[in-house]
């Protein structure tokens, strides 16, 4: 090729106290006006090899039609669009309340209201995500130490309004499936379960209205 | 009215010649070329560019101040949002600087992990780049093409850490998860692949005589003015200086491979180019001697949820991210919220330059320097 020479310079150069070893640049040349005319063109022509190459060979495309292909598409196991508490096939959750994830949120995306159950222990009342200021940064999922959280593929969360985007995450206020497990006798198993209070999503002071977001932004930052 | 006899009497008297005026072009905060929100106000005479005067703040999110009020493990997020296209080697430099502070001491595995997912990123940032030099030159496929080669990528990088660009993957103590079953596997896909692809990407574009014409000679860096102006990465390389701190102060396991830096020889816009696309070459080659023979071990080193208190003393981690040196100094109060933070990123140094190597050439000259220092505008404002 007339232009551009593919063998590599290689070299070695000092700085500071090491040698590096160094690969130089090659230079592209500037020759008569014939020669620039003549591999001019042919250089046109090989790129242009390159994309009819491609036009030709459908199995060489890659473009997806994403609103038509819903029903295939499935996002990595791991991808991290949505924060879920994790739900046994009994509609159980592991949250404790214990806040640990609420501490280690950067940027206060996470308010957990805790309560004190029938037996005086601590539970969760409320957990409260902040859908709109969240980053995703998995941080809560890793910091977890009950295995309660995590981060879902569901990415397409687009709403009409902003306040929409906080929520309860917890289904119910109450013990968690292990606390029900560990209680001696019926007797004080049922009365967990009595304790129990339903939760949905837009329930409460907090979630929808503006005026009283207070209760989630306790002004950290 | 003026008389055209008359005109042209005056353009026969002033000495020198007529002269045309010079007057100020505002180039962004919403320019296609400038990737992001960037002004420059060109102060031009006719087509020539006589001067540059970078205008900064438009992306400014005060992430210094911020970091200020969390945690050594909460201020890693924020770094994805610098440069978002190496944000792995990022959350690598505050990682190393609260390792120092905490004196934590990582198992072979989780350098290898990170190294490898480092020069990955590497290889996605410089592939976003050659497609997109392509369409600010106004060659429009390369850039299908490069999206289409850095998708596979992304793809490994999602699989594995579970975002595409904010991976937050790199912690203080290891890493935020191990690496997916099939990473090694799609890795070494991609390298077979990407092996192919870059024949093609030179016959396609390097060996384009169009390209060649629009950026040799064109904004020449010399290696005293880029030593000067304290620019890094392949700006610096491309202007013949073999500076690479995987090579000068080893982090990772960057002592133990066998790479090249590739240098430039003139320092124009040329050099650059040619830099990048050896440089994915060299990233490759980095890998493959790494993804056979990854160690067993943990992957995180202490409890996640370990309070980070930094003793009172400031620290100092530096990575070579795609675009150059971000070095992250932390300063510790014995809290966990260390006193100050500070980035010294990249593109700050390598913007900057812009104002030495463009006046005297021309506006679409402009254009093509600018996109061969590969410029990421959240980095520069932070």
């Amino acid at each position: 090729m007339g232009f551009l020479s593919r063998e590599k310079i290689s070299g070695t150069q000092v700085v500071g106290d090491k040698r590096i070893s160094t690969v130089q640049a090659p230079r592209p040349q500037r020759k008569s006006f014939f020669f620039n005319l003549y591999f001019g063109t042919l250089s046109l022509l090989k790129g242009m090899r390159v994309t009819a190459r491609y036009f030709f060979r459908p199995s060489t495309w890659v473009t997806q039609q994403y609103p038509e292909n819903r029903q295939e598409l499935k996002m990595f196991e791991r991808y991290r669009a949505e924060l879920t508490l994790k739900y046994d096939e009994n509609g159980y959750h592991n949250c404790t309340g214990c806040k640990i994830c609420d501490s280690a949120c950067p940027n206060n995306s996470i308010k957990v209201i805790d309560r004190e159950g029938p037996s005086g222990k601590q539970e969760i009342d409320r957990y409260i995500w902040r859908m709109d200021t969240c980053t995703f940064c998995n941080l809560c999922v890793m910091v977890c130490p009950h295995d309660a959280l995590e981060m879902t593929g569901r990415f397409e969360s687009s709403v009409l309004d902003r306040r929409l985007l906080v929520y309860q995450l917890n289904r119910y206020a109450g013990a968690t499936k292990k606390n029900i497990e560990k209680s001696k006798d019926s007797e004080s198993k049922d009365l967990l379960l009595k304790s129990f209070e339903s939760r949905t999503f837009y329930e409460g002071a907090i979630p929808l209205s503006t005026s009283d977001e207070k209760g989630i932004f306790d002004g950290r930052i | 009215m003026i008389e055209v006899g008359s005109l042209k009497a005056r353009m026969e008297s002033t000495p020198g010649g007529l002269k045309t005026e010079e007057y100020f072009v505002n180039m962004g905060p919403q320019h296609p070329s400038t990737h992001g929100v960037l002004r420059l106000v060109l102060k031009m005479d006719g087509e020539t560019v006589r001067e540059v005067i970078p205008v900064l703040g438009y992306i400014h999110r005060s992430i210094e101040k911020i970091a200020e009020h969390l945690n050594g493990r909460q201020i890693v997020h924020l770094t994805d949002r610098m440069d978002y296209l190496s944000s792995a080697m990022n959350n690598w430099a505050v990682s190393l600087a609260v390792e120092e502070a905490l004196q934590i001491e990582l198992n072979p595995r989780i350098e290898t992990i990170r190294t490898i997912v480092a020069e990955l990123e590497r290889i996605q940032s410089h592939l976003l780049w050659w497609g997109v030099l392509g369409i600010d030159l106004g060659a429009v496929t390369t850039f299908f093409y490069g999206f289409r080669d850095r998708e596979m990528i992304t793809d490994i990088l999602e699989e594995t850490t579970g975002a595409r660009l904010t991976l937050n993957y790199i912690q203080p103590g290891g890493l935020m998860f191990d690496i997916h079953p099939h990473f090694v596997k799609r890795v070494k896909e991609v390298l077979a692949h990407l092996k192919i692809k870059i024949c093609e990407y030179e016959t396609l574009l390097s060996e384009n005589v169009i390209l060649q014409n629009r950026l040799r000679n064109v904004g020449i860096l010399t290696s005293e003015k880029a030593i000067s102006m304290g620019s890094t990465g392949p700006v610096l390389r491309g202007s013949g200086v073999a500076l690479d701190l995987r090579k000068q102060k080893p982090y990772g396991v960057y002592g133990s491979v066998e790479f090249d830096v590739p240098v430039g020889s003139v320092g124009d816009s040329w050099d650059r180019y040619w830099v990048r696309v050896e440089e994915i070459r060299q990233s490759m080659r980095i890998i493959e001697q790494l993804i056979d023979n990854i160690p067993e071990g943990k992957f995180m080193v202490m409890k996640p949820a370990k309070k980070l208190t930094l003793p009172k003393k400031s620290y100092f981690g530096q990575v070579e991210t795609a675009r150059g040196i971000l070095g992250v100094y932390i300063q510790g109060c014995e809290k966990e919220e260390p006193h100050r933070v500070h980035f010294r990123s990249p593109n700050f140094n390598n913007l900057w330059v812009i104002t030495q190597i463009a006046p005297g050439g021309k506006m679409a000259d402009l254009v093509a320097t600018l996109s061969t220092l590969d410029l990421v505008i959240p980095d520069i404002d932070r």
